[in-house]
């Protein structure tokens, strides 16, 4: 019996080599390179949230779709907002996702806003209970430009029932905020001039930032081609505006709470920063109650 | 450079409509030296002659010269049952060719070159490859101003759940209904292939109790639509011969044409005066509704209706009401309004 013991246990760490290498993703980001060495992965999930035609018209293989539009909706005047629960868990369950997936986010990066609808559902799975998610960095395009393969055949995911734990501290709301103004670091990622009231978007009610926010552009993220930067530009930027204490709470918005997912998922998945949060409601809800400390 | 109108050369060998060269469809002369003369009697949209596209697609072609896409003929019975007889003639002069009829469908609209709206146009959908379907550069463009972005979700609302689940218009609508059946229908209402959710969602055999009680319950009283509807679509109104239309958000529940369904109804463009430009003053305007049945293409399992019995029975929201009506509307608006009745506990 001892002697059928160590082959047996080595046949079982043999077995479970290619799962322990991806028990986790790694890195918040993966490069075209990576997925497609990973792509037959059974535990992978290749998650598309691109609009239903671009994905038709060719994908990843293997990627299913679930698209943008089923993990951010509209509420009230709000753009951006967390489904109802049992409607996200209904949209994980669908792409075939449990809790124990390693999912991979692929979006477009054709125009600036696109390229955050990678992290704005990242940061939703992470919050649905999903904790191995990255994104593909440089999402769709970047995979195309390699030259690598596409498919336009559709995936039908194997649905599974989804329950998940819900991290509920990753997203607050307005009431949270104000009780934090002071104590946490508010994180206004909007570029400068949107920061210093000097433009506005136009659903935005006013130009401003909340009261005592610091500035961390989501521009500062990535290269000139497009891409993240490396792990230790990101950390000294970083650094610099919201401090090296990582466990300090940091409270992340922008307009509408979509670009500030992308700080938001660099800042705990990459640089350990371990008290980040999202403000849902973002400018588009502070910026119109004339009671929220606002500036200048 | 945009290159939306530049054909793929490799196509020109093999794809059979390119075959037999540009000249069979387009006209012009492939032999002349000079543009001009090369472009004499050109043909830029041959298949707005259906005989162009007929010799080689026979039964498709007299279908669909009597389709509802082709004729437009809906859009103008939907109109003209508010004017005299007289003023028919008119609209029929002055209006519909111009303004309805201007827009309908040709065979490459939807296969080669994706349909211009307002003018604007994105060019041909695949570098001049004839496609089978390409809904997002061909139906999107057309049904744009409503279906096609309610249905994404674009409008602003959430995604209808059959788009979020890979289904685009040609898993619904049929190939019959795109082309017609051959028979020449007044409108959209009364085409026999139009999809009905009953066709995928067979009454009966849902999975929850909940879900097959409710189906019960308000079976023959209430649309699908009346509940699954997820929420506010676009609603067009004010509509001007010269100025055309305003739209805006909204939801309103109440009567069905059936005169006796529940269902999503729809604010609709016309108004008192949209002809009045061309001098037409809809003596019989008020023999029909401004707010007209839709099939909200915005379907969710789960809406606020579905969740609680007290939105529709004891706060009866989104329900038409009197004071809501739009101003100096049809007088048949009323008639629609429908209150809810009361849950009995």
């Amino acid at each position: 019996m001892r002697k059928l013991r160590l082959p047996l246990v080595l046949f079982v760490i043999l077995l479970l080599l290619p799962a322990a290498a991806l028990a986790k993703v790694g890195a918040p980001l993966v490069s075209t390179d990576w997925l497609q060495k990973n792509l037959e992965n059974p535990r992978l999930v290749v998650l598309d949230v691109r609009k239903v035609e671009e994905y038709k018209a060719g994908h990843i293989p293997n990627a299913v779709n679930a698209f943008y539009g089923a993990w951010a909706v509209k509420r009230g005047e709000l753009l951006n907002e967390l489904p109802a629960i049992d409607e996200l868990f209904d949209t994980i369950g669908g792409a075939g996702i449990d809790a124990d997936s390693l999912v991979v986010v692929v979006g477009k990066t054709t125009t600036v806003p696109d390229q955050f609808d990678m992290t704005r559902v990242a940061w939703t799975l992470k919050y649905a209970g999903v904790a191995n998610v990255a994104v593909l960095d440089g999402g769709q395009n970047k995979w195309v430009k390699d030259g690598k393969a596409v498919s336009t055949d559709a995936v039908r995911a194997k649905a599974k029932a989804y329950r998940g734990k819900i991290n509920r501290g990753l997203f607050v709301n307005k009431d949270y905020v104000l009780k934090s103004l002071g104590k946490a670091v508010i994180l206004d990622v909007r570029a400068p001039d949107f920061y210093e009231g000097k433009q506005k978007l136009p659903f935005v009610q006013k130009a401003g930032r909340i009261k005592g926010a610091v500035n961390l552009p989501v521009g500062q993220l990535f290269t000139p081609e497009g891409l993240y930067k490396d792990q230790a530009a990101l950390a000294a930027l970083a650094t610099t505006a919201v401090g090296a204490d990582k466990s300090r709470e940091i409270i992340a918005y922008c307009d509408t709470g979509k670009t500030c997912t992308a700080w938001a998922f660099i800042l705990t998945d990459m640089l350990g920063y371990e008290n980040v949060k999202i403000y849902d409601g973002s400018a588009m809800e502070w910026l119109k109650d004339p009671d929220a400390p606002a500036e200048p | 450079m945009y290159r939306g109108y530049l054909i793929d050369k490799a196509l020109i060998g093999t794809d059979v409509h390119l075959k037999a060269g540009c000249v069979s469809c387009h006209r012009g002369d492939h032999r002349a030296a000079t543009r001009e003369e090369a472009h004499k009697g050109l043909v830029s949209r041959p298949s707005d002659n259906i005989e162009t596209c007929a010799p080689c697609h026979k039964q498709i072609s007299a279908n669909y010269a009597k389709s509802l896409h082709y004729t437009t003929i809906g859009q103008r019975n939907g109109v003209i049952k508010r004017m005299s007889p007289e003023e028919v003639k008119q609209f029929d002069a002055k209006a519909f060719e111009q303004s309805c009829r201007s827009c309908h469908a040709s065979c490459g609209g939807c296969h080669v070159k994706a349909p211009p709206v307002g003018g604007i146009g994105i060019g041909l959908i695949k570098g001049h490859k004839f496609v089978k379907r390409d809904e997002g550069k061909t139906c999107a463009f057309c049904h744009g101003g409503r279906v096609y972005t309610e249905y994404t979700g674009e409008y602003g609302g959430r995604a209808d759940v059959h788009y979020q689940k890979g289904k685009m218009c040609v898993d619904c609508h049929s190939k019959e209904e795109m082309h017609g059946d051959g028979n020449l229908y007044l409108s959209k209402n009364d085409v026999k292939t139009r999809p009905a959710c009953k066709n995928c969602h067979e009454l009966g055999k849902e999975s929850k109790l909940t879900a097959r009680l409710s189906h019960r319950n308000h079976r023959g009283k209430v649309s699908c639509y009346g509940c699954h509807s997820a929420g506010e679509y676009r609603n067009c109104s004010d509509c001007h011969v010269e100025t055309h239309s305003q739209a805006k958000p909204g939801f309103a529940l109440g009567l069905s044409r059936d005169g006796k369904t529940l269902t999503t109804l729809r604010l609709i463009p016309t108004i008192r005066d949209t002809f009045k430009a061309v001098g037409i003053k809809m003596e019989q305007y008020d023999a029909l509704p401004n707010y007209w049945d839709t099939p909200a293409h915005n379907i969710r399992k789960r809406t606020a209706r579905t969740r609680s019995c007290d939105a529709c029975h004891v706060e009866g929201k989104g329900f038409l009401q009197k004071e809501k009506l739009i101003k100096d509307g049809s007088k048949a608006n009323e008639k629609l309004i429908v209150k809810p009745k009361p849950l009995s506990r």
